[in-house]
């Protein structure tokens, strides 16, 4: 499985802050965007960054491992 | 209050901090700082002309404390400071209370003064924190200032 999780506005729009996707071999950052973006459009209009495992992920054909931990996020407003 | 009671340099927590027991920390890592530049974000009770009651905080809590880290280490080269201490709340934080405390201190002003810019700068572009307004009418996400 890979864990997804959801912050602030990201998770007020899909209604969760964590889902569950089940991991593939050859499996990419940019395939569980995709899953989740058919099924939170609304979420995924705000998406901007993506980080893989803590870190941020700026290419989205980074290849995920069983158990990763992905989080799509919008823009950060803290401070 | 020895070196070893304080607090670490950078932190995320519910709670509200003291502003003196962090340059008290801050100044008892070096005396070789003749410069310590501070900034205090905290929650105004206005925003595009509506009452502001509360701002909640929410955070991707190990990795905003881990590029906090990142940004306090990548400070101290680059500005040559002795110490930076950063310091941000999450969770609930009522109109006019503190929110986020930064402070740089190197051996002369100038530098403190750029690096404390720079941290709070950094901080809003690379750290997974996002805040919500409360409002008499309604809640709302903030959108981010260029």
């Amino acid at each position: 499985m890979i864990k997804v999780l959801f912050f602030g506005p990201v998770a007020e729009r899909v209604g969760a802050s964590e889902v569950q996707v089940p991991f593939h071999a050859g499996m990419r950052l940019q395939d569980v965007r995709a899953q989740l973006q058919k099924l939170h459009p609304a979420a995924f209009e705000i998406v901007c960054f993506a980080a893989v495992n803590g870190k941020h992920a700026l290419d989205m054909s980074l290849p995920l491992a069983e158990h990763s931990e992905v989080v799509f996020m919008s823009k950060f407003s803290g401070g | 209050m020895t070196k070893g009671e304080f607090t670490d340099a950078v932190r995320i927590q519910q709670e509200d901090f003291s502003q003196d027991e962090e340059i008290r920390a801050l100044q008892a890592s070096s005396k070789q700082m003749g410069g310590i530049a501070t900034f205090i974000g905290c929650a105004r009770d206005f925003s595009e002309g509506r009452k502001v009651t509360q701002i909640s905080f929410d955070a991707y809590g190990s990795m905003a404390l881990a590029e906090m880290n990142k940004l306090r280490d990548e400070a101290i080269v680059k500005f040559a400071l002795q110490d930076a201490r950063i310091v941000h709340r999450v969770g609930v934080v009522g109109a006019g209370e503190q929110i986020v405390f930064i402070a740089a201190g190197a051996e002369h002003r100038a530098p403190a003064l750029q690096a404390c810019n720079w941290l709070i700068d950094e901080l809003k572009q690379r750290v997974p924190i996002w805040k919500k307004e409360i409002t008499p009418q309604g809640d709302s996400w903030v959108t981010p200032h260029p």
